[in-house]
């Protein structure tokens, strides 16, 4: 990204990534913990520390090596456009999830932004991936339909990662709030230690191929599995 | 030190009698196989392959190609754990690649992966299946040299898996972490230093009770996670205390899951 002065045309995509990663931007991640409740209920994430450990240890590790890959590639592609890729990257987002509700909360929450960037924006490149993902079968992927969004907006591959860096980020911590004993304070100082790390992942998730894309946590999976059949829960992921 | 450059290849075949019988067979060092054993209660063709060697090394490099035909069944196993050693250089890499048709069972089921202290080793695992076959394939670890007190001292350890069914992308996995890096992560996890890990996938099952009893098998000694795969399967993944618990585990699994999938009946014959 550059130094130099925002011009008008940064506006507009500045503003856009702004809107889209409002907690105020009906995506439906607010009904997600993203595996974490499953974890608290597992007594693994008790408190701040084995939160911070959790988001150290495994969510910016996963952001690194899955999500904000996948958002670079699909970026690209949405650019020439690349359909088949486009499709492929889905696809292969869905494979990447073992855990049948973490699956579905990347699917909703993608569906629900390419929905949205079709429907606010009568946007001609979202009406199109609808309409050949549908046709095709394909599934929603919330890191897919970032790049289609920044796309869409004319923001920089850079500036798109952060976006989806940002609002994983925040999603996970909003629901840490709920089922913790955390602060907005608390949260936010979280958020802010996590969000350093941001852009040296930025930088290296940019050179994972796509045969190199995946990582996964084994006892965050486990949890994510056992959180589709737990007694009473909270979130839906 | 000596590289090899292994190789193996199986294709198991139907009889007209219903028998599962070796139709192909060629293999190089380090592999081996032992004399194929036919369960007739379970009327699976059970097979050992044998490493004669001390274990995996710097460069050696694995390839494995085993393919089960419409109408057999075939059960894959091997007598001991597999150590991959030290490495002052370089590493160590297997590539294998499972292919099964339709109306066929294959179970794969090798004892555990032992990564000793420095060491880096990588495994490509492929597996096709076609519309209408059936799959129990287990990837088994250990946190090292456990009985040597040597625990997460690996530099790097890559499992990558892909899944496909009748042609589709079902499971994409990579697990690739530094021994430390796993180290903290199971601390987190609450798993101590003799833990023990094992990734199964299993397509061919519809969901029903045994589902239930999978999950019934969670307990402070073992965390049992199983879902349903996107297009059709389920993914089991277990931590387990050590590896005893992981054997008695995964010999539990086996024997709920063989009532919607009787093959898994059929006995390894190990002590």
């Amino acid at each position: 990204m550059t130094s130099a002065p925002a011009t008008g045309t940064d506006a507009a995509w500045i503003v856009g990534l702004l809107q889209a990663g409002d907690s105020y931007y009906p995506t439906g991640s607010y009904a997600h913990s993203f595996g974490l409740e499953g974890l608290v209920q597992a007594g693994t994430v008790h408190d701040r520390a084995t939160l911070r450990d959790f988001l150290f240890l495994s969510a910016l590790p996963a952001l690194r090596h899955v999500e904000l890959p996948l958002a670079a590639h699909a970026w690209h592609a949405y650019g020439a456009p690349d359909w088949n890729k486009i499709g492929e990257l889905c696809v292969l987002s869905s494979a990447l999830r073992t855990a049948r509700e973490a699956r579905l909360a990347s699917e909703n929450i993608g569906r629900q932004r390419a929905e949205l960037a079709a429907h606010l924006r009568a946007a001609p490149l979202a009406q199109e991936f609808l309409r050949r993902g549908t046709a095709e079968n394909w599934p929603h992927s919330s890191a897919v339909s970032a790049a289609l969004e920044g796309r869409i907006f004319g923001a920089p591959l850079d500036a798109v990662l952060a976006g989806v860096a940002y609002a994983s980020l925040a999603a996970l911590l909003a629901a840490a709030m709920k089922l913790l004993r955390l602060g907005q304070n608390g949260a936010q100082s979280l958020l802010t230690e996590a969000l350093a790390a941001a852009p040296a992942l930025i930088a290296a998730a940019q050179n994972v191929p796509v045969e190199e894309i995946g990582w996964f946590n084994p006892w965050l999976d486990i949890a994510a599995a056992r959180h589709e059949t737990a007694d009473a829960r909270m979130f839906i992921s | 030190m000596a590289e090899f450059s292994g190789h193996l290849a199986l294709r198991a075949a139907a009889r007209p009698d219903g028998r599962t019988v070796l139709a192909a067979q060629a293999f190089r060092a380090p592999f081996h196989i032992g004399k194929p054993y036919w369960d007739q209660d379970t009327r699976t063709l059970l097979v050992q392959v044998v490493n004669p060697t001390a274990g995996i090394l710097a460069g050696d490099r694995l390839e494995s190609e085993i393919a089960v035909e419409a109408g057999a069944a075939l059960f894959v196993t091997t007598p001991s754990a597999s150590r991959v050693f030290r490495m002052r250089a370089g590493e160590a890499a297997s590539r294998q690649h499972f292919a099964v048709a339709a109306g066929a069972w294959l179970e794969v089921l090798p004892e555990p992966l032992v990564p000793h202290g420095g060491s880096r080793f990588r495994q490509v695992t492929t597996i096709d299946v076609a519309a209408g076959g059936s799959l129990f394939f287990v990837d088994q670890f250990q946190a090292g040299r456990i009985g040597h007190g040597e625990s997460w001292a690996w530099e790097r350890l890559q499992l990558e898996l892909t899944v496909r069914c009748a042609g589709a992308l079902v499971l994409r996995e990579r697990f690739d972490h530094g021994g430390a890096e796993l180290r903290d992560l199971a601390a987190l996890g609450g798993s101590g230093p003799q833990a023990c890990f094992a990734n199964a996938i299993l397509l061919g099952p519809a969901a029903g009770p045994w589902t239930a009893e999978i999950s019934a098998l969670h307990s402070a000694d073992v965390q049992v996670g199983l879902s349903a795969l996107r297009a059709g399967g389920w993914s089991l993944k277990l931590v387990a205390r050590d590896s005893i618990t992981l054997r008695e585990t995964l010999r539990r699994v086996r024997a709920i899951v063989s009532a919607a999938a009787p093959h898994l009946a059929c006995d390894a014959r190990k002590l």
